[in-house]
């Protein structure tokens, strides 16, 4: 802000405008390193959860481009069921090429002229770009084919799984600060009234506080180090003084409504994000695999003998008849936190393995929906005509159809089916991709009167005439002005996406077991609200309702910081939550 | 464009809607990934049975004609038989036979929340900044995120409790009103919406109440799921209703009638109350969608029998051409409150519509 210091005196023979932000980072480098040093640190505390981020990340880059990979081949096998082999082989070719172009498309501006050159062809402006498009098509098919049908792809394959299972093997021999290793809460009394095994022999109360603690305060210091790096970039290395950007920030911070809500929403996310560390039990012992996993505990005779957790699990059900509670121990010395669930298992894990995965769901949901309304947008409102009528007739169908009956129907002909989509998550990832079919058009909606607004702006005009490519225009000139919107809808909506992921859950149209999820808890305590066992159902209900809070809190106050007197269609956006 | 154009234009379109919702339908269940006949028979079935049913369900056609013949099957409402749910009985019986209770249910849960939402609203507006407004702001807001599933459940559970003495606020919810212990009945279950007879005004039949303790009976029934079906429709409510009064009593026609010395309850109740009224408009008629879809949700935890439970089994229990039509009704029911809604708007509203 206005502390910048003011080196515009010598501005006049020598205007720093033209640097570019290397530049002036590389002048001043001090502030930039000591950020740096600040991120090493806080990364180092926790090296191994960052390699096994890492190794989650690959495995999810893996399975997506394995799904894209397998679409010509399933695409050709149909086509071959009804028109015979020979078609069949041309469909799987056809696709291959038309996704390898789709690909192509947005990366093409990236890749130097220089690669359409040594065609030595005369070529307009425009062939030159479809020419460079072609090339990195066809590129893009002989690497794919040289590692489907080839000897390569074994290499290819090999490769990739070394560097996964190094990523994997780092990710289990690196320390973390808030790792069970370092302060476990699993361990046994000892006869005398001690406990063995835990974190400084601390009863296993007071080492997963300690722990979850821990992971809060790591959590916290990651926020400020962010915050840091903006109030860095603004004080040392932006060149305006002012930006509006500067009175969105400060509106927010004045918002204290808006702020509790983000709080909210950070506990959530750290929740998810840190599932392992917070949960009091290992998520794999207590739940995937009970019967796997054997533990020690003081039995009644004072003598330590070991049991499965799935026998324990057995004994300590919070079904009306009885309970463990917050805040207490089941009988095999097992801490709950949160009490138990109705079949026993521990409730704070499956709360925040279940807050992993509605996070997981109305990320990717909202995320895959506001990218196709924003395209979808971009390109109806820059091309009108025929585009913006088939768009709107596509979002007109969907729309006309009710979205949670709409979703209920498309999930279970996928999971009766037993498609492969639907095994990632147990239907999480079936459902988070039909959320995004289903709510794109309200997304569309809401942002195509903007868009349409931007299009007719004299800047685009100049841009097409400029001769930028309607890629570059759309990318530089119209998208920042709708990037608003669509963050105010996405952060409105989401609470709607986690509210129907527990409903149909509950309904058992869901996520399948053994995934945690919110909407099964309540479920499972449905029957014994009104006894001992009240907070099976309650706990997690309770925190959907905070989350969702949070989230429409956060909207509001992002739609206020933007622009206070921004026309947002408050009834669509806010009825989105309801009927489920 | 005029204002009439504009909404012949918006029915004409209608039309390729409903046919591109059919496409989709027809995509779904017959080329979906899901096999018709394995759905139906199960896995053990033999190759002859299953042969046999291919043809039967016309399977074996060409995909042009399967296509034609499952929308004309569709646009002429003849659905076939269910499967599984009400095996054997024409799907267009079942929905109209469960049709009744939904629309009992819609009406209380669209009246409801009209008449605890907006004069909330209206009364947090006429108020801002007050302990009252913020009391019924921030009971929208926790209103509105409350999931109509778990309030179901704890309604329910609340409900259940005041008849073994847990009484909320000292009322019994069994005795109150029409005694549902005495007459040994349980509070969720279908309504019987047996209250009426109908007789012959000028030959025409009129339907007038005959039984008022029945029809106290299906309101005492209805009221709870209806309370919470609407729950999000009556937030919504709340807040546009609060703002469109702030916005109304900050204009300047009201400036003008206070400067013209009308008294405020004339000022309040002629120029503030039917202008805020305007917004709220389509709030109230795009209630339907909500209603529709957490019809599913209520009907299902409160036993009762009407679309959304049946489409709900139908999908449980893998009938899927049921649940294929009900899909499809519901479809309707919505593009028919579209056309409704644009007709509204056109006639009541004449600044909407085109320039767009």
């Amino acid at each position: 802000m206005s502390t910048r210091q003011s080196d515009s005196t010598d501005g006049f023979e020598e205007p720093d405008d033209d640097k570019l932000f290397r530049d002036r980072v590389r002048e001043n480098p001090r502030p930039a390193a000591v950020w740096l040093a600040g991120l090493a640190l806080l990364l180092l505390l926790e090296i191994g959860r960052v390699f096994a981020g890492v190794g989650q990340a690959f495995g999810i880059v893996g399975f997506t481009v394995e799904l894209f990979a397998s679409i010509p081949a399933s695409v050709g096998d149909n086509v071959a069921g009804t028109l015979g082999g020979a078609a069949g082989f041309v469909a799987t070719a056809l696709t291959a090429v038309l996704i390898a172009f789709a690909i192509t498309v947005p990366v093409s501006g990236s890749v130097p002229d220089a690669a359409v050159d040594i065609l030595g062809l005369d070529l307009s402006r425009r062939g030159r770009r479809w020419a460079k498009r072609a090339e990195l098509t066809f590129v893009l098919v002989a690497v794919a084919g040289l590692i489907a049908y080839t000897p390569v792809g074994g290499a290819f394959s090999a490769l990739i799984g070394a560097i996964t299972g190094g990523v994997d093997a780092l990710a289990s021999a690196l320390p973390s600060i808030t790792s069970r290793d370092l302060i476990a809460n699993t361990g046994h009394r000892l006869p005398d009234g001690g406990w063995e095994g835990t974190f400084l022999g601390l009863s296993p109360a007071a080492a997963w506080a300690i722990r979850t603690g821990l992971v809060f305060a790591y959590a916290t210091a990651f926020l400020v180090w962010l915050w840091r790096g903006f109030n860095v970039y603004r004080t040392h290395y932006r060149l305006a003084d002012w930006t509006p950007r500067d009175d969105t920030v400060r509106r927010f911070r004045h918002n204290y409504w808006g702020l509790f809500g983000f709080v909210i929403v950070f506990l959530f996310v750290v929740l998810a994000l840190w599932a392992p560390a917070v949960s009091p039990v290992e998520a794999q012992h207590n739940i995937y695999e009970p019967n796997a996993h054997e533990f020690q505990y003081l039995d009644e005779n004072g003598e330590v003998t070991s049991t499965t957790h799935v026998f324990a699990n057995l004994q300590s059900r919070s079904d009306g008849q009885n309970t463990i509670g917050p805040m207490s121990y089941d009988g095999y010395g097992r801490w709950a936190p949160l009490g138990t669930t109705n079949r026993g298992q521990d409730m704070m894990t499956h709360l925040s393995y279940g807050a992993r995965t509605s996070l997981v769901i109305g990320v990717t949901a909202i995320g895959l929906g506001a990218l196709i309304a924003v395209v979808l947008s971009l390109l109806s409102s820059y091309y009108k005509g025929i585009t913006d009528i088939a768009t709107v007739m596509a979002s007109d169908t969907i729309q006309a159809v009710p979205a949670l009956l709409l979703i209920m129907l498309v999930s279970v002909v996928f999971q009766e089916a037993n498609h492969p989509i639907a095994q990632p998550l147990d239907g999480g990832l079936l459902l988070a991709l039909i959320f995004a079919f289903a709510y794109w058009p309200g997304m569309w909606r809401a942002i195509r009167g903007p868009s349409l607004q931007v299009s007719e702006q004299e800047w685009v005009d100049a841009a097409k005439s400029y001769g930028q490519t309607p890629l570059q225009t759309m990318r530089k000139h119209m998208a920042p002005y709708i990037a608003g919107y669509i963050l105010i809808y996405g952060s409105l909506l989401i609470g709607g996406v986690i509210i129907s992921t527990a409903a149909l859950t509950f309904l058992g149209l869901g996520i399948n077991p053994p995934t945690p999820e919110w909407g099964r808890l309540i479920n499972g305590g449905q029957s014994y609200i009104s006894t001992s066992s009240w907070h099976v159902a309650t706990i997690p209900g309770i925190a959907i309702v905070l989350v969702v809070i949070a989230f429409n809190a956060l909207g509001d106050a992002i739609r206020d910081a933007i622009d206070p007197e921004a026309d947002v269609d408050e009834s669509e956006a806010a009825t989105a939550g309801g009927g489920a | 464009m005029s204002r009439w154009e504009y909404f012949i234009k918006r029915l004409l379109l209608t039309v390729p809607v409903l046919f591109s919702v059919l496409t989709f339908l027809f995509i779904m269940l017959r080329t979906g990934p899901i096999d018709p006949v394995a759905a139906r028979l199960g896995p053990q079935a033999g190759a002859a049975d299953r042969q046999q049913l291919r043809e039967r369900l016309g399977l074996n056609d060409p995909l042009w004609e399967q296509y034609v013949d499952f929308i004309t099957d569709f646009i002429t409402f003849n659905f076939g038989q269910s499967w599984v749910v009400q095996a054997e009985r024409d799907i267009l019986d079942i929905a109209v036979g469960a049709a009744p209770a939904t629309l009992w249910l819609g009406f209380w849960a669209i009246l409801l929340p009209l008449f605890i939402g907006i004069p909330l609203g209206f009364y947090a507006g006429l108020n801002p900044n007050t302990f009252g407004d913020y009391a019924a702001s921030l009971g929208g807001i926790i209103w509105q995120a409350l999931p109509n599933f778990w309030l179901c459940v704890i309604a329910l559970a609340v409900l259940r409790r005041t008849r073994e003495g847990g009484e909320l606020l000292g009322i019994n919810w069994y005795t109150l009103g029409p005694d549902f212990a005495a007459r040994d009945i349980s509070i969720t279950g279908t309504p019987a919406l047996e209250w009426f007879s109908t007789t012959d005004v000028l030959m025409l039949p009129m339907p007038y109440v005959s039984d008022w303790t029945a029809l106290a009976i299906d309101i005492k029934l209805i009221l709870p799921p209806a309370l919470i079906l609407g729950s999000a429709s009556m937030a919504a409510e709340l807040r546009i209703g609060r703002t469109a009064m702030l916005e109304t009593v900050n204009s300047k026609f009201v400036e003008t009638a206070k400067a013209k010395g009308l008294p405020s309850r004339v000022i309040v109740w002629k120029h503030i109350f039917r202008n805020a009224m305007i917004p709220l408009l389509p709030v109230i008629t795009s209630e339907a969608f909500l209603l529709i879809g957490g019809s599913v949700i209520v009907e299902q935890i409160f036993n009762i029998n009407g679309l959304g439970r049946i489409f709900f089994q139908s999908l449980t229990q893998g009938d899927l051409p049921m649940a294929g039509a009900l899909l499809f009704l519901f479809t309707l029911i919505i593009l028919g409150l579209n056309i409704l809604q644009d007709f509204l708007y056109t006639v009541i509203d004449p600044r909407v519509g085109y320039d767009q």
